[in-house]
């Protein structure tokens, strides 16, 4: 069984090691470019939301990925000192323009729900909370 | 992410070059180098993106070209992508930017 894990302070600066750790760690388990890529997305995507909205970029706040390869399944932690948020309560599609911001809102969750087979979100003793997608690799 | 601007436009086509990696973290510095090339030519119809080095694209990097778009149109100004490589073209198909923007392949 593959498991791996990458602790990262809440910043965006983090973001392209954090798509490095999972790139890195993919290719061990597949090697369709496409599919590593979507996975990737769909990790930084929830490794984002959680920096910018969890954390609002305190550095100072600790972040822990962890990845595990079981059976022909990807398992993906994302353990967040931030109360949770509720990925299944946001529209199903994009909106290409939010109201609010005059700005386009919604792509990363769209994009989790699209790229992840099941999520699942748990919070945690203190409020902290943990999310756990797991990602088919079988065709 | 590096962001050129090719010598061979002219004063109404401008053609750019993005290299790198568009994410949360890069994506406003293209965005605010598009908006200054829109502000000193006047005269821009068009501006081609050529993302062959574009290794990768997020939603943040999506939402910025949908930005992008949605401010420079109401100019008379036209944003197309070409030379998408498949993975970033994969994330623009799945958020349905390939129906509002052209786009071509690698």
């Amino acid at each position: 069984m593959l498991k791996t894990s990458l602790q990262f302070g809440a910043t965006t600066e983090n973001l392209p090691i954090i798509r490095h750790f999972v790139q890195t760690h993919i290719q061990k388990v597949t090697t369709d470019p496409i599919k590593i890529n979507q996975i990737t997305v769909a990790v930084e995507e929830l490794c984002a939301n959680s920096i910018l909205h969890g954390n609002k970029e305190n550095p100072e706040k600790e972040l822990r990925l962890e990845l595990r390869y079981q059976g022909r399944d990807l398992h993906i932690y994302l353990y967040d000192p931030a109360p949770p948020y509720d990925l299944h309560s946001y529209p199903q599609e994009p909106k290409l323009l939010r109201a609010d911001t005059l700005r386009p809102g919604g792509f990363g969750i769209y994009l989790i729900r699209r790229l992840i087979d099941r999520i699942d979100i748990r919070q945690r003793k203190g409020g902290s909370s943990v999310y756990h997608l797991v990602k088919h690799l079988t065709p | 992410m590096q962001i050129e601007v090719l010598p061979n436009g002219d004063s109404q086509h401008l053609h750019v070059t993005l290299k790198g990696e568009l994410d949360a973290l890069t994506a406003p510095k293209l965005y605010e180098r598009l908006s200054q090339l829109v502000q000193s030519t006047p005269n821009l119809t068009q501006i081609t993106l050529h993302c062959k080095e574009l290794t990768y694209l997020s939603s943040a990097g999506a939402g910025i070209l949908l930005m992008c778009m949605d401010n420079f149109s109401p100019k008379g100004i036209t944003l197309s992508l070409v030379e998408v490589q498949p993975e970033v073209y994969n994330i623009l198909d799945l958020l349905g930017l390939t129906k509002l923007l052209p786009v071509n392949h690698a």
